[in-house]
Formats: C-alpha cells, sequence, structure tokens
C-alpha cells in the first residue's frame, strides 16, 4: 500500500515534535508587555495568587505545585506557559507510536485508513457480508469477525479506533502535560471554533483540526488562528463550505462546453459502466445523484456570529450571503483513494490543478471555477471583481482585526479564565490590547492577569470545573496513574460532557448553570468515590504517599490532612467541622450498626461474587481487610468511626472520594 | 374515578411525602408558581422519539393506489390486496405497514394521526444536517444555540422540576439544548449515590455529601445539591428496579422499550417530567431493507410494539400523555441497486394521544409521478415539521408562542389536537 508507506515516512521522527508543542514564533510580542500581576493589591498572598492561577490556568493543581510556583516565581511560570515549551516526556511516553499512530498521521493516511461507517458498509456489501434480517446489517458475530479480516488484510481500521486515539490524546495531554496553558486553550479555542465528531464527513478530521488548526496557534495571533480553522477539512465539511459553490462563474458555466470537462466525464461513465469493477454501483450513484449544488451561507454566518463578531457585531444578511460568495471554492483536496473525488482528478488528467488556477496549500484546494467572481461589498468594504482566493483571505483578515471581534473574543476569554460575568472595564482593557495588538493572544492575557479583575475576590473560586476539568483535576490532584484513559471519557460523559461529540457550533456554552444539573451533580460525587477507591478500571492512585506514606490516626485526621492536599490554599475548616461531628453522630451509629446487622453476611459462595465484583483487580492484602472490616461492622457496639480504622486504605479513599466529590473542589 | 384515587394515593410522591416528612422541595416550588393547592396534580407530557437514520415513510405507510409506487419499488411494493404479510388499509388510499400493527387500534379509535409528507424546507439530504435542523427547530440556522423542545420548556408558564424535561440517552440530544434546565440519563438506577459491593460506605458517603452542599456558599452547587438529594430520595432505586408496568405490559427487550418503560416509571413517579425524549436506531436502510419481512420490517414492529406498550402501561394516564414521532427525512421514491432506499426528502410520523384527532392520515401528497416528486426523485415535503411539532405543543402542552417556538418560521399549525 503505497499510501500506508508515505504516511510512515511521514511519522519518522515526527511524533516527538507533534507531541511537544507547535508553538510558533517567539515570546518576543509578549516581552512588549511586561507580566505585572496585581494580586498583592488585591489583598492575596504569593501562595494564593499561585494557587488561583494554577486553578485558571491550569487543569489542577498537582501536589506541592503551589510551592513551586512560589519558588519559580510567579512571573516566570506565567512566562514560561506563555510560550508552551516545555518538553513534554511524559505525554510522549503514555502516547506510544503503536497504539497512537494516528496522532502523527496526515489527513490523506487517516482518510485511507480509518474508514467511515458508510465505506465500512460498502466493504462489506461487496464481500456479500450483510445481514438481511437485521437492522444494524452487521449484527451477526460471524460476519463481523470475516469483515474485520478483510480490513485487517487490506490495512483499515474502524473509525471508532481513530475516536479513541483523539479521546485518550487529550485526556493525556491535559492530566500529564508540562505546557498546562496551551492544553486549556486548546480546550477553549476548540470549543470557540467548534467541530464535532456526530457529524460523519467531519470526524476523520478532527483529530488533525486540533493538532495542526488549533494547538499550534492557540498562543499565537488570532488571525492565523482563524484562518488555520477557516481551511482545515474538518471546519470546511462541519459548516458545509466545502459544499458551496457558485453558479456564476465564467469557467463553471464554460465547463459544460469545455471538451476536457466532458472527456473527463465520459471516462467516469465508461468506469461505472463497467460493472464487473469494484465500485462501479456506487460511481453510477454519484453520477446519477442529482446535488443541489450552490451557495451555502452556514460557515459565512457562523463564521461572523460565532467565531469572529458575535451575535450583535454588526453584520447584515446581506453580508452573511456576501461572506458566503467570496468564500466559494474554498475546498478540499480530494483524499480518499477510492472515491469520486480522486477519480474525477485522475481523470481530468495531470496539469489541471495548474492550468485552472486552482491553489492548494496542503490539503486545502481553492477550486478556481466554483468561486464567485463578481465585485462585492462586505460590512461596508468594497472588494473589485476576480479577487479569487486572496479575496476570501482578505474577508477573513478584515473580521479578525474588527473591533466587535475584539470584543467578542475577549468577553469569551474573560469567562472562561475570570468569572461567568466578567465586567465590561474588565472586556475593555482586553479589547484594547487585542485591537493595538492585532489579536495577539499572548498580550491580551497579559492583560488579563495584569487587571484587579483577575485577582478580586469575586472570581476567586467562582467557577465550576466542567465535568472534563473537573475528572482532570482529580488525577493531578492524586498524581493518579491513568492507563485507561477512556473510562475517563465514558465518566465525563455519565457527567453531562461528551467532549468532541457537541453538535452546535457554538461549542459548550461556558457557565456553571449548563454544568449543574441534579443527575450531573449526583454523578460528579459518583465519579469521585468510585476515583479516589480505584473503581475505575485502568486507574491506579497511591494516596498514602501524597502524604509521605504517614497514615492518618483517624477519620478525622484523614479528613484534615487530605482536604490540605487536594484543595491547597482553600480554608476548609468548616467543611471538616461538618464531617467530624457526622461520623461521631451517635445515631448514625446505631442506624449504621443496625443496617449492618440487617445485611448479615451472606452464605460463603456468595459473598465470593460479591467481593470479587467489590475488589476487581485491587491487591488481596486489601480484600483481607475488607472482609475484616465487614466483620467488625457486623458486630453490635462497635462505634461507626470503625469504618475509619487507622491503617485501613479505606479510610484514606473514602476521605478522598468525599473530598472529590465535595461542592469545594467542583470549584476553581 | 376510584381506581385513580387509590392509586394516586399509593403513588411514588404520596410515599416520599409520607415517608420524609413533606414534599421536596422542588415539587413544593413548581406547585406554586402554577398557583395549584395540591403538589399531585398531575402534569401533561409530551413524549418525542427521534428515529435516527431517517425511517423510509413511503414503507411505513403506504400510498399503495398510486400505480407510479410498483414501477419505481419492484420488489418492496406491498398493498392490501396481497395475500402474505399484506398492508393494513387505512383509508383506501394509505396503507400501514403490517408490522405497524400495533397502531391499528389506535388509528381506529381515532387517537393517532399519521401525518404524511413531512420535513423541513431544508434540501439537505446530510443525516447530521438534517437532524440539526430539525431538533434546533430553525432549518436554515445553525446557530441557534437551544433546541425546540428546550424552548418549548422555557414556554410552559411556570416553574418545574429537575426532572421537567428527561432525555433517556448518555448525553443530551440536540432538542434539549438550551438554557431551561434538562436531564439526560440512560439509566435511572444511576440516579443515586454508589460504591460498588459497599452499602454502608455509600450511607455515609451519600449522608456527608449531604452536609457538604448543604453549607457549600456556592449558590448554585448548594441549590442543585438539595434538588439531587431530594430526587435521589423520590426516585429510590429500589422503585426503579421493582417498577411493575400496569395491565401485565411487557415491553419489547430493546433500546425503545426500554427507554419508553424508564419514562413510564417517572410519569408514574410524579416528579413533575412534562417532556421526554427516547432515541430509536437503524433506520439507515441503504441495502436490502426487505419487504413485509426483512430488516425495516423488523424496525417497525419492535418500534410499533414499544409505542403500544407504553400507551398500554400508561393507563390512568393516558389523558396527560401524547407521544410524538419524528425522523430527520424520508427516503428516495425508488428503490436502488441493493434492495434498499437512498436519502430522500419527506417521510411520514406518528402522533398518538387522547386529544389528537386522529383516525386520519393528514397529507398534502400529491402522486408520486415523476413530475410531481422532488428533483424527479423524492417524495417533496408538502407538510412543514414545524407545522406539526408547533400543533402538539399548543394543543397539548399549551404553548402558544410559536414565535418563539420556532424562530423565523411564519406558517400555520397543522391543527391535528382536539380543542
Amino acid at each position: 500500500m503505497n499510501f500506508r508507506r508515505m504516511y510512515k515516512t511521514f511519522t519518522v521522527g515526527a511524533l516527538l515534535t507533534v507531541l511537544s508543542a507547535f508553538v510558533q514564533g517567539s515570546g518576543s510580542a509578549s516581552s512588549e508587555l511586561k507580566i505585572n500581576m496585581p494580586y498583592k493589591k488585591m489583598g492575596l498572598t504569593q501562595e494564593q495568587a499561585a494557587a488561583h492561577l494554577l486553578n485558571r490556568f491550569t487543569f489542577g493543581t498537582k501536589p506541592g505545585q503551589v510551592k513551586e510556583l512560589v519558588d519559580m516565581g510567579l512571573d516566570k511560570w506565567v512566562q514560561q506557559q506563555l510560550e508552551g515549551k516545555l518538553l513534554d516526556e511524559e505525554v510522549a511516553h503514555r502516547l506510544p507510536a503503536d497504539s497512537y499512530e494516528a496522532l502523527a498521521m496526515n489527513n490523506e493516511s487517516i482518510v485511507n485508513t480509518y474508514l467511515n461507517a458508510g465505506q465500512i458498509i460498502r466493504i462489506a456489501a461487496k464481500n456479500n457480508l450483510l445481514d438481511k434480517d437485521s437492522v444494524r446489517n452487521l449484527d451477526k458475530p460471524e460476519y463481523r469477525t470475516q469483515l474485520k479480516k478483510i480490513m485487517d488484510e487490506q490495512g483499515y481500521k474502524a473509525p471508532q479506533e481513530l475516536q479513541r486515539q483523539i479521546v485518550n490524546q487529550k485526556i493525556i495531554r491535559a492530566a500529564y502535560g508540562e505546557n498546562q496553558l496551551q492544553e486549556v486553550l486548546t480546550d477553549f479555542w476548540f470549543n470557540h471554533f467548534n467541530v464535532s465528531l456526530t457529524k460523519g464527513q467531519c470526524q476523520q478530521f478532527v483529530l488533525t483540526y486540533e493538532r495542526d488548526a488549533i494547538r499550534p496557534n492557540v498562543l499565537g495571533n488570532f488571525e492565523t488562528l482563524l484562518e488555520a480553522t477557516a481551511k482545515h477539512p474538518a471546519m470546511l465539511e462541519y459548516l458545509d463550505n466545502a459544499s458551496s459553490v457558485s453558479m456564476d462563474n465564467d469557467m463553471a458555466r464554460n465547463q459544460e462546453k469545455s471538451a476536457m470537462a466532458r472527456a473527463a466525464k465520459q471516462r467516469l461513465q465508461d468506469i461505472a459502466n463497467d460493472t464487473s469493477r469494484p465500485g462501479a454501483k456506487i460511481l453510477q450513484q454519484t453520477l446519477n445523484a442529482k446535488r443541489t449544488q450552490g451557495l451555502n451561507e452556514n460557515y459565512a454566518r457562523e463564521i461572523m456570529e460565532l467565531h469572529t463578531l458575535g451575535v450583535d457585531g454588526g453584520y447584515t444578511q446581506q453580508d452573511v450571503t456576501t461572506v458566503a460568495r467570496a468564500l466559494t471554492g474554498w475546498g478540499i483536496m480530494p483524499l480518499y483513494k477510492d472515491g469520486p473525488g480522486t477519480k474525477l482528478l485522475e481523470a481530468a488528467g495531470p496539469g489541471f490543478i495548474k492550468r485552472k488556477g486552482f491553489v492548494v496549500e496542503g490539503d486545502f484546494l481553492f477550486k478556481a471555477d466554483k468561486h464567485d467572481e463578481s465585485a462585492k461589498t462586505i460590512l461596508g468594504r468594497n472588494f473589485p471583481a476576480n479577487g479569487g482566493y486572496e479575496e476570501g483571505k482578505q474577508v477573513l483578515q478584515m473580521l479578525a482585526i474588527h473591533p466587535s471581534t475584539a470584543k467578542f473574543i475577549c468577553t469569551k476569554l474573560a469567562t472562561r479564565f475570570v468569572c461567568d460575568t466578567p465586567s465590561a472595564e474588565l472586556v475593555n482593557k482586553m479589547s484594547d490590547a487585542f485591537l493595538k495588538s492585532n489579536g495577539n493572544i499572548k498580550i491580551v492575557l497579559i492583560t488579563m492577569v495584569n487587571s484587579r479583575e483577575f485577582w478580586d475576590n469575586k472570581s476567586l473560586r467562582e467557577k465550576v470545573k466542567s465535568p472534563f476539568e473537573f475528572a482532570i483535576s482529580a488525577i493531578r490532584a492524586t498524581n493518579a496513574d491513568v492507563q485507561q484513559p477512556f473510562q475517563i471519557y465514558n465518566w465525563c460523559t455519565r457527567m453531562g460532557q461528551r467532549f468532541y461529540y457537541y453538535q452546535a457550533p457554538t461549542g459548550f456554552p461556558d457557565r456553571a448553570t449548563y454544568w449543574i444539573n441534579t443527575g450531573s451533580l449526583l454523578n460528579r460525587m459518583n465519579f469521585g468515590l468510585a476515583f479516589a477507591t480505584e473503581k475505575i478500571p485502568g486507574v491506579k492512585l497511591n494516596l498514602a504517599a501524597l502524604n509521605d506514606n504517614h497514615e492518618p490516626e483517624s477519620a478525622e485526621a484523614a479528613l484534615a490532612i487530605y482536604s490540605k492536599i487536594l484543595l491547597p490554599e482553600r480554608n476548609q475548616d468548616d467543611n471538616i467541622r461538618r464531617l467530624t461531628a457526622m461520623v461521631r453522630d451517635v445515631n448514625l451509629e446505631k442506624k449504621i450498626n443496625e443496617a449492618a446487622d440487617k445485611n448479615a453476611p451472606p452464605p460463603a459462595d456468595q459473598m465470593n461474587v460479591q467481593q470479587n465484583d467489590m475488589i476487581a483487580g485491587s491487591a488481596p492484602t486489601a480484600r483481607n481487610r475488607r472482609q475484616n472490616q465487614k466483620a467488625l461492622l457486623s458486630k453490635k457496639n462497635l462505634p461507626v468511626t470503625t469504618l475509619y480504622v487507622a491503617g485501613n486504605t479505606n479510610t484514606v479513599s473514602q476521605v478522598a472520594g468525599i473530598i472529590i466529590g465535595s461542592p469545594e473542589f467542583q470549584r476553581k | 374515578m376510584v381506581d385513580r384515587r387509590a392509586f394516586m394515593k399509593s403513588g411514588a410522591l404520596a410515599l416520599f411525602a409520607a415517608g420524609m416528612g413533606g414534599v421536596p422541595t422542588f415539587i413544593a416550588r413548581a406547585a406554586d408558581s402554577r398557583k395549584i393547592l395540591s403538589p399531585y396534580k398531575k402534569n401533561k407530557v409530551l413524549v418525542c422519539i427521534f428515529q435516527r437514520g431517517a425511517m423510509d415513510g413511503l414503507m411505513a405507510v403506504s400510498p399503495y393506489t398510486d400505480p407510479n409506487l410498483k414501477t419505481l419499488r419492484p420488489t418492496l411494493y406491498m398493498s392490501p390486496a396481497e395475500t402474505e404479510g399484506k398492508m393494513i388499509d387505512l383509508d383506501g388510499r394509505f396503507g400501514l405497514h403490517p408490522s405497524l400493527d400495533a397502531f391499528t387500534p389506535f388509528f381506529r379509535e381515532g387517537r393517532m394521526a399519521i401525518v404524511h409528507g413531512v420535513g423541513s424546507p431544508n434540501t439537505t439530504r446530510s443525516h447530521f444536517d438534517a437532524q440539526d435542523y430539525m431538533e434546533s427547530g430553525t432549518p436554515f440556522s445553525k446557530s441557534t444555540g437551544s433546541g425546540w423542545l428546550n424552548r418549548a420548556v422555557g414556554l410552559l408558564g411556570h416553574e418545574g422540576t429537575p426532572f421537567r424535561a428527561v432525555s433517556l440517552t448518555s448525553s443530551l440530544p440536540r432538542s434539549l439544548y438550551g438554557d431551561n434546565e434538562s436531564l439526560a440519563i440512560n439509566n435511572l438506577q444511576e440516579f443515586a449515590i454508589q460504591m460498588r459491593g459497599n452499602p454502608f460506605a455509600s450511607n455515609l458517603a451519600s449522608k456527608s455529601f449531604e452536609q457538604l452542599y448543604d453549607q457549600t456558599s456556592s449558590q448554585i452547587l448548594n441549590k442543585t445539591g438539595k434538588e439531587s438529594f431530594d430526587a435521589m430520595k423520590m426516585l429510590n432505586v429500589n422503585n426503579i428496579k421493582n417498577y411493575q408496568p400496569a395491565n401485565g405490559v411487557l415491553y419489547p427487550n430493546s433500546a425503545l422499550g426500554n427507554s419508553l418503560k424508564q419514562i413510564a416509571t417517572l410519569i408514574k413517579m410524579e416528579v413533575g417530567m412534562e417532556v421526554a425524549f427516547a432515541e430509536s436506531g437503524g433506520w439507515d436502510t441503504h441495502f436490502n431493507q426487505g419487504a413485509a419481512n426483512g430488516a425495516l420490517a423488523r424496525n417497525l414492529k419492535d418500534f410499533s410494539d414499544c409505542i403500544a406498550a407504553f400507551w398500554k402501561d400508561m393507563d390512568a394516564h393516558q389523558d396527560d400523555v401524547t407521544v410524538m414521532t419524528m425522523t430527520e427525512f424520508g427516503r428516495t421514491a425508488h428503490q436502488n441497486g441493493t434492495g434498499g432506499t437512498d436519502h430522500g426528502r419527506a417521510s411520514c410520523l406518528f402522533v398518538l394521544g387522547n386529544d389528537v384527532q386522529g383516525g386520519k392520515v393528514y397529507n398534502n401528497i400529491k402522486s408520486l409521478a415523476k413530475e410531481d416528486l422532488e428533483d424527479g426523485r423524492d417524495l417533496p415535503v408538502s407538510t412543514d415539521f414545524r407545522s406539526v411539532f408547533s400543533s402538539v405543543a399548543n394543543g397539548h402542552l399549551n404553548i402558544n408562542d410559536n414565535k418563539k417556538l420556532f424562530p423565523t418560521w411564519e406558517g400555520q399549525s397543522l391543527g391535528l389536537m382536539k380543542g
């Protein structure tokens, strides 16, 4: 397979580059504005300020990290994060090339390896592996086995395999990456320029979209970021610009008359007529399909409403239509080797692209014959006729540095990093910086941390973590070892954030009221318990190590110690007092002992089943401890604190679970 | 009436109130906002079922008298005249697929309406885009942040409980995106504080959390925390596990059957649910869809059996519940080369409820002659989906602001509800 060889050569040596960081340019732009954070003026100690910075610029504080920041100097740490160039060895180690090969593949290799559902069904149909009696045609296990064999032989993989890799890499980078701000911003900007795995046409491109269009640009220039998203196949498919064409183009009009185009069409028809050829039927269907071709305004509307100006940014429906016209012809190089596009290009013969005046940049293809060449007026600015590819780029530039864009983007940034309802003063300061620097994201962020508002008491701990932030912060706070990242993803889904699957181009709303409802909140508590007691498969914790392997002497001691470790620089006295009172509650004790009596130990074999279920994957010593504990509980007149007997790892993990599920841990 | 009162007295809410010494805060508040003295008053409930993948409306409810149909679909065509697996004649023009037989009594009794030729004015044949538009309710705007059902919830005009809008899916469907609180839950039994295999620790952890959320200074965590614990006690996992459908109903053991059973559980628990959402998959029948038997027939059977089971289970609640189905588009009028049908335009949908003017196939379908088809290949959309959705929302949920429900839409509601 020559395409496989192609990506193999691409991967050589590329992995580390890909994994470490795609940071462009140097820190020169940000050196124009000095970091000067007024936290002391706002009454915070260095430690408190460090904790706040870690809350907002990372996915969670690791044990001892507050002190590290203070020792290093807060300014220097912020500078380092703004540069995003720290070596990411642990991430590289946790994403080995043999199980994460897609991370280094280009779009063409991905498209020709990880087939979409439709392409798989076609392979199955070709090999008579469809179950006539089943709704989901591949229901028969033997068909699935055979299909898998055929796919393996041909070097194809299922789309789920690609999705596993993209989902897992996000979790690994967020949990173990050194360039935390870069990852936080990758999350932010991906959500801002949302694309979705729910859309079949774009799902194969989502991985490279984040890797190539978003991450390298998150600390750079907004215009660069905007253009990178605009030209990426994921966005071109997700908001349909790839299929937006002008019917008002000289070349297009002449095309039918053009002998070459006719010849190309005839060659395709010949292929389709030869029904013995694989794919002939599909090709015929493609040729038959009467596609409703024309202008598609989806991307043009969203680039203004959601990506740049904002809904009240001062544009009209006329502007939407005209931007759409300016972006006609912005499309994608044919990538799937069995696809009609590739066949069409082959049929057209060599030199076709150049002759036609097309522009190719990587996988981006500007189709000159589908572009609207007439003169245009957008937001009051005139664009003369025949502007071609450059016209669209100018439109993007105009939108990127528009005052409405500055305001809209800075409001979103302040909402993410400061509070759900940022003040107008803060937004104005940041938008001024945005406009003066032509959209330099670093300068905007420095302006933000230099503001008093960022450090205001009102914004401390006022953001509620998203489910993803919550789960990752638990991993970081406990130095947990996550061997099966997808398990964390399943929990995020249960807690209300199935990331990469948000369907609408708006992205997830960034406010507490969206994330917190009865179902999601109970699942957050359950996550805390399951996580800390190691009931999530592939997640290992060593809570004792966090306390230098000292075992707390009582439940109260465990509460006090682990509250400090997991929630540094927060006043937990009230919480500890309340919980302590509760574990000493005489009535509760009685109730639990009564319950223990009612739930007398079941017969031996039944008990084994239960136990195995309970401690899947944990060491035999833990089993013994639990059995002892159970035996203790079945006896009357023992205080409830036997649940928390000293030396029992259960004590610590349950306490940690309660702290992680507590309201304080939901805040950042 | 006696039976009904007796049932209500033994309802979960009554038990909860008796056992816990009061009505949960959220139910009391919701009742208060409606100036209702009794919090036990039942809500109207709209149950929406999305058939993802685009159901072949021409096969589900077939205009079998149209002579073009047999030409277009030589091996898929069915009619009431056939001896084996024949269509069920509805009105001399349309026939119901034999696998939808469970719907026949509803249609004959006048509680089920069928609307045919339904779809979106946007001609996209992409599943993703068409579902997106149908669920947002704005067929030409992608950036509508909210879903139509979420807006419907906002237009109910009174406060609700955390269970006001529930989707039996693992993540929130596009229809329920938006500002009004909605719950996505796959399995109601997850609605509890759980530590696997360790009930004692679960109990203690639960009490600890309750304390902590009770005292947090974060308003939203405090309020939602309280509601979560109220809701958890009310939806006691044992009540859910031991749920017994009325009239000895057995739900099909399928994804949809499971969802509808849980919806029924919530309705009978009177937790304040007003909008419920469920999904059904496998409708994208490009290959070998079959006729009287086969893939589509099986799916139709599961679909109608689930809904029929749900309806029987609703029993005394039938007056309060309306079920509406929907699918993103229909399929090509002609069959393709692999015994299936490809993406088309209009399909049909079903509305079931005692307040429905049923027993009728609402439609503006002309013929299946080539000149009457869209692009010469598809059943054209002759009824905008919003005219159906709005009609049901108006008639059943008493929502009257169609401008807010479907912004930018200026059409008329269909009027398929009584009164």
